[in-house]
């Protein structure tokens, strides 16, 4: 690809991975049409494999050939990927950079609104939680909810905003606490108001837990795993 | 529990024959790609999309598209094990290009230019010694040797990577273009 350099600068970028918007699209559709180009894409993931190579190697999870065994039982494989992929059961809201410049301004606002609620509930000696969560809102980085976990097990959720549920949807509040093990979900609810999170079956939550809420169908995920854009989400915290 | 790096791995050659199998419908063949290359793939999919979870959803649709289109793999044209990880690496960037970044976790760290070095630093050193490319990306300055690294281990964009290292989009692709001649003219 010597006489030409842009699209060898193409390819070797397609081969990276950082290309996006009508770069990428130019970049998927000469892999189709233009040999070379495939040729001088192949050539640089051939030069920057090694980099695969040297990475952490988690063991799969038992279910997850499983998972895939089953898709080919299920039908012919040809027909298979004509089903909605496992990965796009969940969709975020769009992002990218813009999300994780919020992030930044987001983990501000957090300390801040932690501090100020806090001191609200200090006032309520009977009421101290233990642990404290503010769930930002996805798109804008406001505090939108809070959560907190009580000593005695309870954990509850206050909303601090209204949201948007449009009819035959309801919100579905998550939590994390080990990857490995994925969000679980622990309550649902028709529209943003305060409720009582249902986490008796789980762990006892611990700091820097997420809890998250994602918009889903009316009876809750079909999943068991949040499929709805994620609304807010935050990290908890220990009450001092 | 992650397994250790110096255990024996299958050969390209070995993995080239393997998808001729699964090319005429030998599933066996699809499976033994999985127990030779599965964890790594999970592995290069979770530096991407940051989430063991949606990792695992990303191979899962890798290893049905590996089934679909190994008939279509040219030993002439690449080593098996580049084209493995090509159809993992490129699933795992649409999730993040199509959803956005979902992470959940992650995206609470702080994103600092000298975080960005020292994770690309310490992912070079693991490169053998005797690697070219490690060789190579060794003699260029460490900011470009961190946005090769960091692009391609975690998926990141031109855009993303001029937010993080807080420079403007066009320096950032002039940047790229540079890097990339660099290693070009390094590399065998």
């Amino acid at each position: 690809m010597s006489g030409a350099p842009d699209l060898d600068q193409l390819a070797a970028e397609h081969a990276v991975g950082i290309l996006e918007g009508e770069a990428a699209a130019r970049a998927a559709a000469l892999m189709e049409s233009d040999p070379a180009f495939a040729r001088a894409v192949e050539e640089w993931r051939e030069r920057l494999q090694e980099l695969d190579e040297i990475v952490e190697r988690p063991q799969p999870s038992p279910a997850l050939w499983e998972r895939i065994a089953a898709d080919f039982q299920a039908g012919a494989p040809a027909s298979v990927l004509e089903f909605r992929p496992a990965s796009e059961r969940r969709r975020g809201v769009p992002g990218g950079l813009a999300a994780w410049r919020a992030a930044t301004a987001a983990a501000v606002a957090a300390a801040l609104l932690l501090a100020a609620g806090l001191a609200y509930f200090a006032d309520k000696a009977s009421r101290t939680p233990v642990l404290v969560a503010v769930l930002l809102d996805e798109t804008d980085a406001s505090p939108a909810a809070i959560v907190s976990a009580f000593a005695d097990g309870r954990t509850d959720l206050v909303p601090l905003r209204s949201v948007d549920v449009p009819p035959g949807k309801a919100l579905e509040v998550w939590t994390l606490w080990d990857r490995s093990v994925g969000p679980r979900s622990v309550g649902l609810i028709d529209r943003a108001r305060s409720t009582r999170l249902d986490l008796a079956a789980l762990p006892r939550p611990e700091a820097n837990q997420l809890f998250e809420i994602t918009l889903e169908p009316a009876s809750g995920s079909p999943t068991g795993r949040p499929t709805g854009p994620i609304l807010m989400k935050g990290l908890t915290a220990t009450a001092r | 529990m992650t397994q250790s790096d110096s255990e024996p791995r299958q050969g390209s050659s070995d993995l080239a024959a393997e998808l001729a199998a699964c090319a005429s419908g030998d599933r066996q063949a699809l499976r033994r790609i999985y127990d030779a290359e599965g964890s790594r793939m999970i592995g290069v999919a979770m530096r991407i999309v940051r989430r063991r979870d949606i990792a695992e959803d990303v191979v899962h649709d890798a290893f049905l598209q590996i089934w679909r289109k190994a008939g279509s793999f040219d030993p002439a044209r690449g080593s098996a094990r580049s084209w493995l990880f090509a159809v993992v690496r490129h699933r795992a960037l649409n999730v993040v290009r199509d959803d956005a970044r979902t992470d959940l976790v992650e995206s609470f760290e702080p994103l600092a230019l000298a975080s960005a070095e020292e994770d690309a630093e310490s992912l070079v050193a693991r490169l053998s010694e005797a690697s070219a490319l490690r060789r190579c990306l060794e003699r260029l300055e460490p900011t470009r040797r961190a946005l090769i690294v960091l692009a391609y281990v975690h998926g990141l964009t031109h855009g993303e990577l001029a937010g993080r290292l807080r420079v403007p989009l066009g320096t950032m692709k002039s940047w790229m273009r540079r890097s990339l001649l660099s290693l070009r003219e390094c590399l065998p």
